[in-house]
């Protein structure tokens, strides 16, 4: 069996579908991401996993035990960090992992030990009796994957593990999400709409968006299903994108074309700087004005407006703009 | 699955170390009751003088005070268990607990078995401070109304955590407070003896858990009551029994979304 099995899992919140038929394996020490846009599902799949919530049809298996039928099962095998803060911040950072830990039946003496483990793990060995209302967002979330891990879990969720984190704080946490992996065996599902953390982080993803799974694979399975480089045009006038894409697609230089967003023109094509001097070309001789154009070697961005036409972010950025920032981000590393 | 005991004892410890680490809510908690004592209770005791104190207050109107105020102090202080509900719900320490191996009724059992600690102990304090005041109390009986405080305590935490448990807002558990609460404390024959009120009024405090525990501290601190202190704590114990059976049905119904 796997780690993660689900078939069809489905969740109605009224007329709305939250989490749309979704179906899944997670390996055991694999990490999987859910990797999708705010309000695609991400939580509500967790959430049902985690058997806080009764999928409306389907049927999920968390390590071998069914969510609904063994929800105490499944309870005693995974760790969960939510996607907001769960602490009591009246407590100490101490206090906090002790209570989990009685909660969860950990002998006192072994739960000692353990708390001083992972309090070292994520280095709050200094703050350990500090109310957590002083800790920073950062601090927060690294206790919480402390406490996630004091009960030795087999299985790790984590709602969008770095959200609202500074970089620094970020690349710390993808550190210990990868360590977790590696050191301890541990088989992690994570969501987040960072397409930098899951290719960072994951084996697998599952793109998803509106309560669909749209894509899924390996992040290098996910980028060659655009095969090969993309271009981005934007001319003048959006009107002219239709013409200037039908063109291209019977000229028969570029395998598949797709507007964006109703002003940008997404070509996939094997070799971008071959491609680049065609398009002028057509643009040219339909009397089209390019704006502006750029290629890159695709991320999971690229794929996500490959299947949905749409940004995984909603970020008012200039959509060219975003890709040069993106794109320097990765140079600086 | 975590030993009931060992979840019980641990939402204990919890809500005791919480509650410790709020100073001020230790201090109000302690000073309120003690300005319904002087302002309120010395105010009115030079009016409340002779025949009427004899005939409304079985004595003294400080002696039929004295009871009222600690009780008031214990059950505030216990139906403000909903509150840290719904905090915990607002900074999700709540589903932290919902996903835990643990018994949900283990859960609340403890909740409330902490909350109505740190009412009782409050109670005590109150109680002791109200004797400089008047210091004609009956303190031998002083463990019957101990045991009146803890039945009062369970009754009302369980009512507050029922509450907040299915409440989404602060400002929600505000309306209750006034709509619920308010009359509870006003029924209970804390301020008012019952025997003079009107028939509909007292028919109410008949339903009123409070009215029992209130009339039971006051048989075991003045030795005058309304009904005999069998009876009060009979009907305490039961009303206890049923409101904790009630939290933990509709806390084992809690989701989250």
């Amino acid at each position: 069996m796997n780690a993660i099995e689900t078939m069809n899992l489905t969740k109605r919140f009224g007329n709305l579908i939250a989490v749309d038929h979704v179906s899944f394996n997670v390996k055991w020490n694999e990490i999987f991401g859910f990797l999708g846009p705010n309000g695609a599902g991400k939580t509500t799949t967790i959430n049902m996993l985690i058997t806080l919530m009764k999928p409306t049809e389907g049927e999920a298996f968390v390590a071998d035990y069914n969510v609904v039928e063994n929800p105490e099962e499944v309870r005693k095998r995974i760790g969960v960090v939510f996607q907001d803060p769960t602490l009591d911040r009246h407590l100490t950072g101490w206090e906090n992992l002790w209570i989990h830990g009685r909660i969860y039946g950990i002998p006192k003496r072994e739960l000692k030990i353990r708390i001083k483990e992972f309090l070292e793990f994520v280095e709050l060995d200094n703050w350990a009796n500090v109310q957590v209302k002083n800790y920073s967002g950062g601090m927060m979330r690294r206790l919480e994957i402390a406490r996630a891990l004091i009960c030795n879990p087999e299985i790790l969720f984590l709602d969008e593990p770095t959200l609202g984190l500074d970089p620094q704080t970020r690349v710390k946490i993808w550190d210990y999400i990868v360590k977790l992996k590696k050191e301890m065996g541990v088989t992690i599902f994570l969501t987040t709409h960072y397409m930098e953390e899951a290719e960072k982080l994951c084996d697998k993803v599952a793109i998803i968006d509106y309560g669909k799974i749209i894509s899924m694979g390996t992040v290098n399975e996910l980028k060659h299903s655009i095969g090969g480089e993309v271009v981005y045009i934007k001319t003048n006038d959006a009107n002219y994108l239709a013409i200037l894409a039908s063109k291209i697609e019977s000229e028969g230089f570029a395998e598949k074309t797709k507007i964006i967003c109703n002003e940008i023109l997404a070509v996939y094509t094997k070799k971008a700087s071959e491609t680049i001097p065609m398009i002028f070309d057509v643009a040219q001789k339909l009397k089209i004005k390019v704006a502006e154009i750029t290629y890159h070697i695709p991320t999971l961005e690229d794929v996500f407006l490959k299947f949905t036409g749409r940004r995984l972010r909603d970020e008012k950025v200039d959509f060219f703009e975003h890709f040069r920032m993106s794109r320097m981000r990765r140079w600086r590393k | 699955m975590t030993s009931f005991l060992t979840a019980v004892y641990i939402m204990w410890y919890r809500q005791i170390k919480r509650f410790l680490r709020m100073k001020s809510r230790v201090i109000t908690a302690i000073i309120q009751p003690l300005f319904w004592m002087v302002f309120f209770g010395l105010g009115w005791a030079g009016m409340f003088r002779g025949q009427i104190s004899k005939s409304f207050f079985g004595g003294s109107f400080l002696a039929f005070l004295t009871p009222g105020v600690v009780m008031i102090s214990v059950s505030t202080i216990s139906f403000m268990s909903g509150v840290s509900v719904i905090w915990d719900k607002e900074f999700g320490f709540l589903k932290e607990v919902l996903v835990a191996p643990a018994s949900r009724s283990a859960i609340i059992f403890g909740r409330a078995l902490g909350d109505s600690t740190v009412a009782v102990m409050q109670g005590l304090i109150v109680l002791l401070l109200s004797i400089v005041f008047y210091p004609n109390l009956n303190v031998t009986f002083l463990p019957i109304a101990l045991v009146s405080m803890i039945l009062t305590a369970l009754t009302l935490t369980s009512i507050g955590i029922s509450i907040g448990s299915k409440m989404s807002s602060m400002e929600g558990f505000q309306l209750i407070n006034t709509l619920i609460f308010m009359p509870t404390i006003f029924l209970s024959g804390a301020f008012i003896p019952l025997a003079s009120m009107p028939n509909w009024m007292k028919t109410l405090t008949l339903i009123n858990p409070l009215t029992y525990g209130v009339d039971a501290t006051r048989n075991a601190l003045t030795g005058v009551g309304f009904l005999p202190l069998t009876i009060d704590l009979l009907l305490l114990s039961i009303f206890s029994i049923f409101f904790l059976g009630l939290s933990a049905l509709i806390f084992k119904r809690t989701t989250i979304g």
